[in-house]
């Protein structure tokens, strides 16, 4: 009883001072941050104004923050001035194909991980992870070699092949698998049912939310990749948004605006998937952290 | 699978310990090798296979015959031993590279960490606008690298650019930020720091928010202040996943190439400050077509990458509890 009592007295006893301090702490706290998150998301204002402005508005000092006049012709301009259209379609059909395969075969391959008893399951699952200490651009000049010897360079197969699979995908799926009980599995053994069928009706609506971390990752991965698709194209028709974004830098030179606009419009896509599917991506990252 | 009929009790432990002799498990072991020989298969043709020809390569003489119809076809690889690396280690760009990626890595990488773990502990206040600021910090992430780099090109702007304008304002006079040689591995970090701090914050937050609340009560029961609590509490139990954002941002930064590559206009920065490792294998190769010596810049890179990888293993098997 008399420990109790000391408790409370030293919860209450700072009570006014303390109050007083910590929401003046609290108000610094909110300033700084949202300071913070107005300096990051300057950047994407500035490219966003940038975009809208002539020439000679992008040019001036101090600087134009709201465009006028406004000029959305930047973007028609900057559409017309290179293929973005075809950028576009290649970007989507790249990323759509690579996350489709990248999701069969984590699946299957961290199902069998997670949930089946087999022989040398330890060192093949090594093996997968130890593909992480493997930095991917280690392999561009024997992948180099291995594309032309394939007949693939500047092809759609070397640039969603290669990508079907990632050994995050697999680990992910495997941690989510492994959510599941094992009662499910032997339940449905006892019904007669194929393990192939539990896994496509049972197994893989439960991990939904897991499938669609994966998804989402390998296609913004797929969407922002880079060097891979400059080394492994060469025509203009094979060009992704970001490898197309970097041709038309070279073309524009130093006309901003345009070169905003076409910034623009290869990032508003990602920010559009992330809005409607934060919680997805929020997990997926943190639980390469946590866990 | 058998039709309808449960295995005793008793089969299931044999199949255990018997393994492949029982034909149950036999049966499972074909069925899993049939589950994983699609990513199986993909992973030996585009990541092991390379890797291995990679290291091969790199104690190679490749000559690559220029121009067979208009195209590059490698040819002729003779063993060559250690020539590439000694060429390599000679080589001042080579030795420019390293240095320039080892003092991008010690300068950015701790900063990052420690702007992070100040972001996570003031988002983990219980802010009412948490899911902005969570945006805010995070849209740098995942937005493409490419295209954030392009606008950052434009704000690092010499005479007209938004950073130049804005450090005016404080009296600092202009900073040639991508013309300057001193100014380039600065550049690069303030970029990339912006760009990684809300990941890694996520992470951490992520961390902070598995800690047992009732160690903070008993904490502030004691009367310690809420930055005690911080120092002796959330740090310590951070631990794990602080060395882990530490070692994955060490690996990355070692590996840094897409947004150099945009902020310098596809070239090594005045006087080559901007050359990074992956750069000068990436110009070996594909401009210069000194294949065995990009081969042996890569091996160089993977050995970095391996140690690092290997010392973050050893520490997290004896600290950290991976498996649920």
């Amino acid at each position: 009883m008399a420990g109790l009592e000391v408790v409370q007295q030293s919860r209450v006893r700072p009570y006014g001072a303390y109050r007083l301090r910590r929401g003046l702490l609290r108000a610094c706290l909110y300033v700084v941050l949202t300071v913070g998150a107005l300096f990051m998301l300057l950047p994407f204002f500035w490219m966003i104004s940038t975009s809208f402005k002539t020439l000679a508005d992008a040019m001036r000092i101090p600087p134009m923050w709201i465009p006028s006049p406004f000029v959305p012709g930047n973007y028609t301009a900057a559409w017309h001035a290179a293929p973005f259209a075809r950028y576009f379609f290649n970007s989507f059909f790249i990323s759509s194909m690579t996350m489709v395969g990248e999701v069969i075969t984590c699946v299957f391959a961290g199902y069998a991980f997670a949930k089946m008893k087999f022989f040398g399951k330890h060192v093949l699952f090594m093996l997968v992870l130890a593909t992480f200490m493997i930095p991917g651009h280690m392999l561009l000049v024997p992948s180099y070699v291995l594309i032309r010897g394939l007949g693939w360079y500047d092809t759609y197969w070397a640039l969603i092949m290669p990508w079907v699979t990632s050994a995050f995908g697999i680990f992910l799926m495997r941690q989510f698998f492994r959510t599941l009980p094992d009662e499910l599995w032997d339940a449905a053994r006892m019904d007669g049912c194929p393990r192939l069928r539990y896994v496509l009706q049972i197994a893989i609506p439960m991990v939904r939310p897991g499938i669609a971390t994966v998804a989402l990752l390998q296609f913004i991965n797929s969407w922002n990749s880079f060097l891979w698709v400059l080394i492994m194209t060469d025509s203009p028709l094979m060009r992704t948004i970001p490898v197309g974004l970097r041709f038309f830098q070279q073309e524009a030179g130093t006309q901003y605006p345009m070169l905003m606009a076409a910034s623009t419009m290869a990032i508003v896509p990602v920010i559009i998937l992330f809005f409607f599917a934060q919680k997805h991506f929020v997990r997926g990252f943190a639980r390469t952290g946590v866990k | 699978m058998g039709r309808g009929q449960a295995p005793p009790p008793r089969l299931i432990i044999m199949a255990n310990r018997r393994g492949l002799r029982n034909p149950r498990a036999l049966r499972e072991t074909g069925e899993a090798y049939l589950y994983l020989l699609p990513a199986f298969f993909i992973m030996s043709l585009f990541t092991f296979y390379p890797f291995i020809n990679a290291l091969l390569m790199s104690f190679q003489d490749v000559r690559v015959v220029a121009r067979v119809d208009g195209q590059l076809v490698p040819f002729h690889r003779t063993f060559v031993g250690l020539a590439n690396f000694q060429v390599l280690f000679n080589d001042r760009h080579f030795i420019q590279a390293l240095t320039q990626t080892s003092i991008y890595v010690v300068v950015s990488v701790p900063l990052t960490l420690v702007l992070a773990l100040l972001l996570a502990t003031a988002l983990n206040q219980g802010l009412r606008l948490r899911p902005f600021y969570r945006l805010a910090f995070f849209i740098p992430y995942i937005t493409p690298v490419v295209a954030l780099a392009m606008v950052w090109t434009w704000i690092y702007h010499d005479r007209v650019g938004l950073l130049n304008y804005l450090l005016g304002l404080v009296g600092i006079s202009r900073i040639r930020w991508l013309n300057d040689p001193s100014f380039a591995i600065p550049a690069i970090t303030v970029f990339n720091v912006l760009r990684f701090v809300g990941y890694q914050a996520l992470i951490l937050l992520a961390g902070m928010q598995n800690i047992d609340r009732t160690y903070y009560e008993a904490a502030r029961v004691d009367g310690a202040s809420p930055v005690r609590a911080w120092q002796h509490i959330t740090v310590p139990l951070l631990t794990p996943q602080l060395f882990f954002v530490f070692l994955i941002s060490l690996m990355g930064a070692y590996r840094i190439f897409d947004e150099v590559y945009i902020l310098f206009a596809g070239g090594a920065g005045p006087l080559g400050s901007a050359r990074t490792l992956v750069f000068y294998l990436v110009d070996q190769a594909f401009n210069n077509f000194r294949f065995g010596r990009a081969a042996a810049a890569s091996v160089v890179l993977f050995g970095i990458i391996f140690v690092l990888a290997l010392f973050q293993i050893t520490v997290t098997q004896r600290k950290v509890h991976y498996d649920q």
